[in-house]
């Protein structure tokens, strides 16, 4: 399977998303992008954990302390309020790049 | 908000928090080996990104950079040093320059509630005046509604038994020290209803220099009695040293003011409305949610009223002003006068003062910008390193910015010292009062952080940037920074020229008066309550009788005291601009007791009233060309011009646009007047018997008796301590820039010891070797010193007024200074460019 590169931006909007049913840790956020991509988009460890650090310095999750199906101590990050509403705003937004980008290639 | 709180707490909490996301990452590893995923990348790497998002990675950097530039400074204690001293000098005397306007404007007085505390004065259309009669603040303090309390100061000088000069007492409204929260040093101070022991009885509240001075600081002062003006008082206690009142006369005693009668027999101050009598200060406390306006307004329409009822003494469209009271520029004397109010003379000085405490620290940056340079030859080495090694331009700006940083802390540590000494040293010389406390206060601080701020961009960036790009051998920079030296210098020595000079002509020219052999009598004939006719009986008698003395030569009267500090000057307007007109009431006797010689027309005559003389000074810019029989107008009267005296500023010989008007004293300004008597040898053992006779004529009286040159001579030494402290500064300046000079031929001379070599191979002389290496420092010594030029010709335009009528361009003072200027560069230069004659030519060629 071809790595795809994650375009920029798109990573927060993705981590957001995934953790919107649900809170879950670092290494779970990168599995379950992967999955849900059908394997297509590779979260590169170099970018989860700055994006993950700046959701957390933005307000939009928050930080607690759980245990993994491995029995390890471990970081799940949750959704707050302004999280939501910040995945509200970004989805809107790349619903609204998507289609102009879409008409573009439609009509071109 | 909340995003800049959690930043913050990822900066309090990031070792924790790091070692969370250290675990973490650790997690991450495992997992991903167990699903045979890719290996993790450098794991230090990547938290150190993590830790981007945090935000404050540039203060990691900022405090690793820190930490170098300390090695490094610590590394190289010489330069550290000469740096540090550099510095200090130049923020120093900016530190000390700023303290001294902050004790003066910025900072409040140690009293209690500075900030609701107004100053009034009064003002009308036609007149001004910054004291007022008692009974107008008494009418005031009844009527106002929006001031908690009035204050009420009110200078005098009286006799005390065992000293000579009559000593300063202020006279207060009972309420003074309960207002300004003054707690007592020992006994008690005057209360708001005089109760206690001493009820009916006049009382005395000691300052503390009086207090040690006198009683040597015993304890069992208090309950003792003094005699003023030769009247009991009981002390009460003392006031601490802390203590600022007021006023800036820094009394040595305080007494009531409903007493003043008791003590200056007479005195009508207390019911005296007239605006030329003794008045008194008024302060006002605002009451809680009043402001200033509100005051005034209420002031304004109360004056309107009173003016109703005494429409002589309180002026038509009177309005009282007010300033913040709390400060201590505002402390000053008082002044009356017609028209409008003159302007501050303060301003001027107080920006040539800051002007050229700058130029120092220009001078001093300049040097420290070169010695970075010179740094930058050892360092080559280093900076070639680090470029290999991978950091950018800007990166290397920014550490060697950082070592300059840490050098304007210490620079600045130090400066706040020398800035404390430079002030304390001036408080003393000026014997300045206690509570002016010369420590810096955080206002002190805040400035001295930003003049080093100010002064590490100014020596250390440029540098850094050329260092980093490794353009630190090119000698424009080099040339830019001597240059820079070398003006600011010039300026500090031309000015310091100026002074000099002004001080030297003053000392020695004739000023167009005579007065080293004049004693002046004040008898206070106002302040102890005479009558114009009464003041005319106690003069005549005082004439009559110091001419009968041995050794008097003529005996005179003016309502100004040559050399004096009371100064009445009214704004004439002369085509083309406003002069200056100090008016002189006198008799027809004054002109030849000062020796002023009258050049054309006559002189007053007695009892002629509306007759003027004019000083030449006047005369020359005199409309229409010709003075006499002109007319000139005082206020709503018209005078005729009869006579032309020669110029004479007797009371401001500094400031030469001051030009002199001359009347007949009124039968009104009698009791204001001040005797002259001209002695035929040296005035010294008149003094003494002229007091005497002074007092036998009326007892009561308290004569300030003092030779005329005894107060030039105290304006001398002002003049001398300003013309030294600005040539201390200059020759600071000088050294510094000759130092720097000295730097950079001596960098020359060890840059070119190759070329020097060939040169004298193929037979250069002498002249010819030296040129090789003083050729790069012609520009920036003419530049420099045609700039520095400029500079002090604009300078000395705020100056001249104070110059004793030495032109701004004195020739004199410029060239004396560019000779001295000329000699230190040329001597900087050629000390160490005669290494180069040293130059062996067979080792310079063999040594590459």
């Amino acid at each position: 399977m071809p790595k795809t590169e994650m375009p920029s931006g798109a990573l927060v909007l993705l981590i957001l998303r995934v953790l919107r049913s649900g809170s879950l840790h670092g290494y779970a956020i990168a599995q379950r992008i992967h999955s849900l991509s059908d394997e297509v988009l590779q979260v590169e460890e170099g970018a989860l954990y700055p994006a993950l650090q700046k959701i957390l310095v933005k307000g939009w999750a928050t930080a607690e302390w759980g245990t993994s199906e491995t029995n390890r101590k471990v970081r799940f990050y949750r959704l707050t309020g302004a999280g939501r509403k910040q995945l509200e705003n970004e989805l809107s937004e790349y619903e609204r790049a998507h289609a102009a980008i879409r008409a573009v290639l439609r009509t071109a | 908000m909340g995003e800049w709180i959690r930043r913050l707490r990822y900066l309090l909490q990031r070792r924790r928090l790091e070692e969370e996301l250290a675990g973490e990452m650790e997690f991450h590893r495992e997992m991903a080996a167990r699903h045979g995923g890719k290996p993790f990348g450098n794991a230090l790497r990547l938290r150190e990104e993590a830790r981007e998002a945090w935000g404050w990675m540039w203060m990691e950097r900022l405090g690793q950079d820190a930490r170098y530039a300390g090695r490094q400074l610590r590394r190289s204690p010489g330069f550290t040093l000469a740096a540090t001293l550099m510095l200090a000098i130049g923020i120093g005397a900016n530190v000390g320059a700023f303290g001294f306007f902050n004790l003066m404007v910025l900072r409040p007085l140690p009293v209690r509630s500075p900030e609701t505390l107004l100053r009034f004065k009064r003002r009308s259309p036609g007149s001004y005046a910054s004291q007022m009669p008692y009974p107008e603040m008494a009418f005031f303090r009844r009527h106002t509604r929006t001031l908690s309390a009035v204050i009420a100061v009110s200078g005098g000088k009286l006799t005390i038994e065992g000293e000579d000069k009559p000593i300063d007492c202020d006279f207060v409204t009972g309420n003074f020290f309960d207002e300004l929260g003054a707690r007592p040093e020992m006994g008690r101070m005057f209360g708001e209803d005089g109760e206690g022991a001493n009820e009916g009885e006049p009382v005395a509240v000691l300052s503390d220099g009086f207090w040690r001075r006198r009683f040597g600081g015993s304890a069992g002062v208090v309950g003792k009695t003094i005699r003023l003006n030769g009247k009991t008082a009981t002390v009460i206690g003392v006031a601490p040293g802390e203590f600022s009142g007021l006023s800036m006369s820094n009394p040595e005693v305080w007494l009531k003011i409903d007493e003043q009668p008791y003590f200056v027999t007479g005195s009508h101050l207390l019911t005296d409305y007239s605006v030329d009598a003794q008045g008194v200060t008024m302060f006002g406390r605002l009451k809680a949610g009043e402001n200033a306006a509100a005051a005034e307004a209420e002031l304004k329409s109360l004056a309107a009223e009173l003016h109703r009822e005494r429409p002589a003494d309180i002026w038509e469209q009177e309005s009282l002003p007010s300033s913040a009271g709390g400060y201590a520029k505002n402390l000053g004397g008082g002044r009356h006068g017609t028209g409008r109010e003159q302007g501050d003379e303060a301003y001027p000085l107080v920006a040539l003062g800051g002007s050229l405490v700058l130029l120092i620290l220009a001078v001093a940056c300049g040097n420290l910008g070169s010695l970075l340079l010179a740094r930058g030859v050892e360092r080559e080495r280093e900076m070639a390193i680090r470029k290999a090694v991978g950091a950018g331009a800007g990166r290397l700006v920014r550490q060697l910015f950082t070592e300059s940083l840490v050098l304007a802390m210490l620079g600045t540590a130090a400066g706040l010292g020398v800035g404390w000494l430079v002030l304390r040293g001036m408080m003393r010389m000026a014997k300045a009062p206690a509570w002016l406390d010369a420590s810096p206060d955080w206002r002190v601080v805040a400035f001295a952080a930003g003049a080093g701020m100010g002064a590490a961009i100014l020596f250390g960036l440029t540098p850094a940037m050329q260092v980093a790009r490794q353009r630190h051998r090119a000698t424009r920079m080099r040339q830019v920074l001597i240059g820079v030296q070398i003006a600011a210098s010039a300026v500090l020595v031309i000015v310091a020229g100026l002074l000099i000079r002004a001080l030297d002509h003053a000392l020695t020219a004739q000023p167009g008066f005579e007065f080293r052999q004049v004693v002046s009598i004040d008898p206070g004939l106002g302040a102890h309550g005479y009558t114009a006719a009464g003041a005319r009986a106690y003069l005549d008698t005082l004439e009559r009788r110091l001419r009968g003395l041995p050794g008097v030569e003529s005996v005179a009267m003016t309502s100004m005291t040559p050399l004096g500090n009371k100064k009445v000057v009214t704004g004439a307007d002369v085509p083309g601009r406003s002069v200056d007109a100090y008016m002189y009431g006198i008799d027809p006797e004054f002109f030849a007791t000062m020796k002023i010689p009258l050049l054309r027309g006559r002189n007053l005559r007695r009892g002629e009233a509306r007759a003027l003389v004019i000083s030449r000074s006047l005369a020359a810019q005199w409309p229409g060309g010709e003075p006499l029989g002109g007319t000139f107008e005082i206020g709503d009267e018209k005078y005729t011009v009869v006579g032309i005296a020669g110029s004479a500023r007797l009371v401001a010989i500094q400031d030469p646009d001051a030009v002199e008007v001359y009347y007949l004293a009124t039968e009104a300004e009698l009791p204001s007047m001040v005797v002259l008597a001209r002695t035929a040898g040296p005035p010294e053992g008149l003094a003494p018997f002229v007091r005497s006779v002074a007092k036998e004529i009326d007892p009561k009286i308290q004569p300030d008796v003092e030779m005329v040159k005894s107060s030039f001579q105290r304006k001398m030494e002002g003049a001398g301590q300003a013309a030294m402290s600005v040539a201390a500064l200059g020759s600071v300046a000088l050294v510094l820039a000759c130092l720097g000079i000295v730097g950079l031929v001596s960098y020359s001379v060890s840059q070119r010891r190759k070329e020097i070599g060939i040169r004298m191979a193929l037979g250069a002389d002498r002249a010819q070797v030296l040129a090789v290496v003083v050729r790069n420092l012609a520009s920036p010594i003419v530049v420099g010193l045609a700039a520095g030029v400029g500079g002090a010709a604009a300078l000395a335009q705020l100056l001249r007024r104070e110059l004793y009528g030495i032109g701004s361009m004195d020739a004199i003072a410029y060239l004396a200074a560019m000779g001295v200027f000329a000699a230190m560069v040329a001597g900087a230069a050629l000390l160490p460019a005669r290494r180069a004659l040293r130059v062996d030519p067979l080792q310079s060629l063999r040594y590459e």
